[in-house]
């Protein structure tokens, strides 16, 4: 085995032996940790959620113009030829009453219901590709709409899931900013946490450095205990984000069958789990590099250090 | 092997420690350095060992000279260098074995290789049947020894040693001095310190004399 892999095996069983000669302290620093970066991995599993809610919905820039039951044929041409004319409208297509009822029994399971009813509940219906390159003038588009004799309502759905998505990215904005303060806050924590440990063993720093003990040599098992720590608290934290969505989403799913199917918790993928759990040791690695960083130059014998050794 | 030219050490806060010392020791050779308390002995050994840096001047060590070594490689340097500490730095957290073994663990020695080291070294300054025992638990002879195993358990060809006799009793003290005398026989350039000229009587070796930061004289032995 080569010196190299040798230093580094010891280093690592170190930082182990180290870890487990202290459980419950060591534990409770975990658990600190993790209830640092579990916040974040809460909101970004609620961000989640609510975003995969937004993504079943018609993003598209259309608006749906509904006539009034009773609308006659002479209605929907004299509608039609409003909508094909208005310099907003990039595209018409018209949905005939039977077209839409057809189309609402295939889709969903209320055909059953449809089928007992002895009318038609739906009424004609265009939907209508706009310019939304202006609010305002779409604004004015949809009012000049509403008022064509024969329209019952018009209604743009992609506006208030356009909404909510903007909603979705500010909050990614606000998780992004949590996040960055709370992922300085666990390197903080952690480099004070291995400082304490750096100050503990000050004199076998200092008799390592001066029997030969490079830099590199110091830091090493004091990473490792970083390294370590850090990955057992994104670990632990990704255990308190599950129990936490594990309970939220049974109170969801019991509102799901009456409401919306897409209303559910997702909790991270594979990618988002690793990542989790990568970026909170990398995150104890740089705060024990910090720690020892700042002790080492006070041990240092070279004549940069004035304490006589 | 050990070659100081011109060397000065000032430490922060004015304090000269060593002015323009010149001296050269060649391998193989054992020296005491002598002077009196605060004559710069300790600052002397400190540069020759690469735990501290000349101010001016510059010191060579197998060829090495440690001005122009980086931190990293002023470390591996020191590997090969035997040092006894005047204070012994012992770790009062682990047993005899242990702090013995350290220089080979820092070096990234393995384990087999770590026991058979150790305990040579141990037996060596006669301490083998003590190496579960704490430093606490050890006579200030005993502790001495054991600073002087770890030293020479990386077997350096350099060993230095800042008053290894200091506090022992006249007996104690010459049984080190005979210990560093049977390392030097096998080969291992030694050099030590002491205040106390009188038990040097009897040995016919080198001698550099510091008085305040200065080589003295170089009383040869007739």
């Amino acid at each position: 085995m080569s010196v190299w892999l040798r230093l580094h095996r010891h280093a690592a069983a170190d930082a182990a032996r180290r870890f487990a000669a202290q459980p419950l302290g060591a534990a409770m620093s975990v658990l600190v940790l993790a209830v640092a970066i579990a916040l974040p991995v809460i909101a970004a599993i609620a961000l989640r959620s609510a975003g995969a809610l937004t993504s079943g919905v018609e993003t598209d820039p259309t608006v749906n113009v509904y006539l009034a039951l009773d609308a006659s044929d002479a209605d929907v041409r004299r509608v039609e030829t409003s909508l094909r004319a208005h310099p907003q409208a990039a595209a018409v297509r018209f949905v005939p009453r039977e077209a839409a009822l057809a189309e609402l029994k295939t889709r969903t399971h209320l055909a059953d219901l449809l089928a007992s009813l002895d009318r038609n509940p739906l009424p004609h219906a265009f939907t209508v590709r706009v310019r939304a390159d202006e609010m305002a003038k779409l604004a004015a588009a949809r009012e000049a709409w509403a008022k064509l004799p024969g329209v019952d309502q018009v209604v743009a759905d992609f506006e208030w899931s356009e909404k909510l998505q903007r909603w979705v990215r500010f909050g990614d904005r606000i998780l992004a900013v949590v996040a960055g303060v709370l992922g300085a806050a666990v390197a903080f924590i952690v480099g004070h946490l291995i400082r304490l440990q750096v100050l503990s063993r000050r004199q076998e720093i200092e008799v390592s450095q001066l029997i030969g003990a490079t830099a590199a040599d110091v830091r090493r098992p004091f990473l490792y205990h970083g390294l370590l720590q850090g990955a057992a608290a994104g670990a632990a934290a990704l255990g308190l984000a599950w129990a936490a969505s594990a309970w939220l989403g049974s109170e969801l799913s019991a509102l799901t069958p009456a409401y919306a199917s897409e209303l559910k918790v997702v909790f991270l993928d594979f990618g988002g789990i690793a990542m989790i759990v990568g970026l909170a040791a990398l995150l104890g690695l740089a705060g024990a590099w910090w720690a020892v960083g700042r002790e080492l130059r006070q041990f240092s014998p070279s004549d940069r250090n004035p304490r006589a050794v | 092997m050990v070659s100081f030219s011109a060397v000065a050490k000032r430490y922060p806060g004015g304090q000269e420690a060593l002015k323009d010392v010149s001296f050269a020791l060649e391998a193989g050779e054992l020296a005491f350095l002598t002077g009196r308390s605060g004559a710069g002995k300790s600052t002397l050994l400190k540069l020759a060992a690469g735990i501290e840096r000349a101010t001016s001047g510059s010191v060579v060590v197998s060829g090495q000279n440690l001005s122009a070594l980086g931190e990293t490689a002023l470390a591996v340097l020191r590997r090969r260098i035997g040092f006894v500490f005047q204070d012994h730095k012992l770790l009062f957290d682990r047993n005899a074995f242990e702090n013995v073994a350290l220089p080979l663990r820092v070096a990234g020695f393995p384990r087999e290789e770590i026991g058979r080291r150790v305990r040579a070294a141990l037996d060596k300054v006669g301490l083998l049947a003590r190496e579960k025992a704490l430093p606490i638990a050890l006579s200030g002879g005993e502790q001495q020894r054991l600073c002087i195993a770890r030293a020479i358990v990386n077997r350096p060809s350099i060993l230095i040693a800042d008053e290894p006799t200091g506090n022992l009793d006249a007996e104690y003290a010459a049984a080190i001095v005979d210990l560093f005398i049977s390392f030097n026989q096998v080969g291992v350039t030694v050099m030590m310190s002491t205040h106390d000229e009188a038990s040097l009587g009897r040995l016919g070796c080198r001698r550099i004399a510091l008085d305040a930061g200065r080589v003295a004289a170089e009383p040869q032995a007739a």
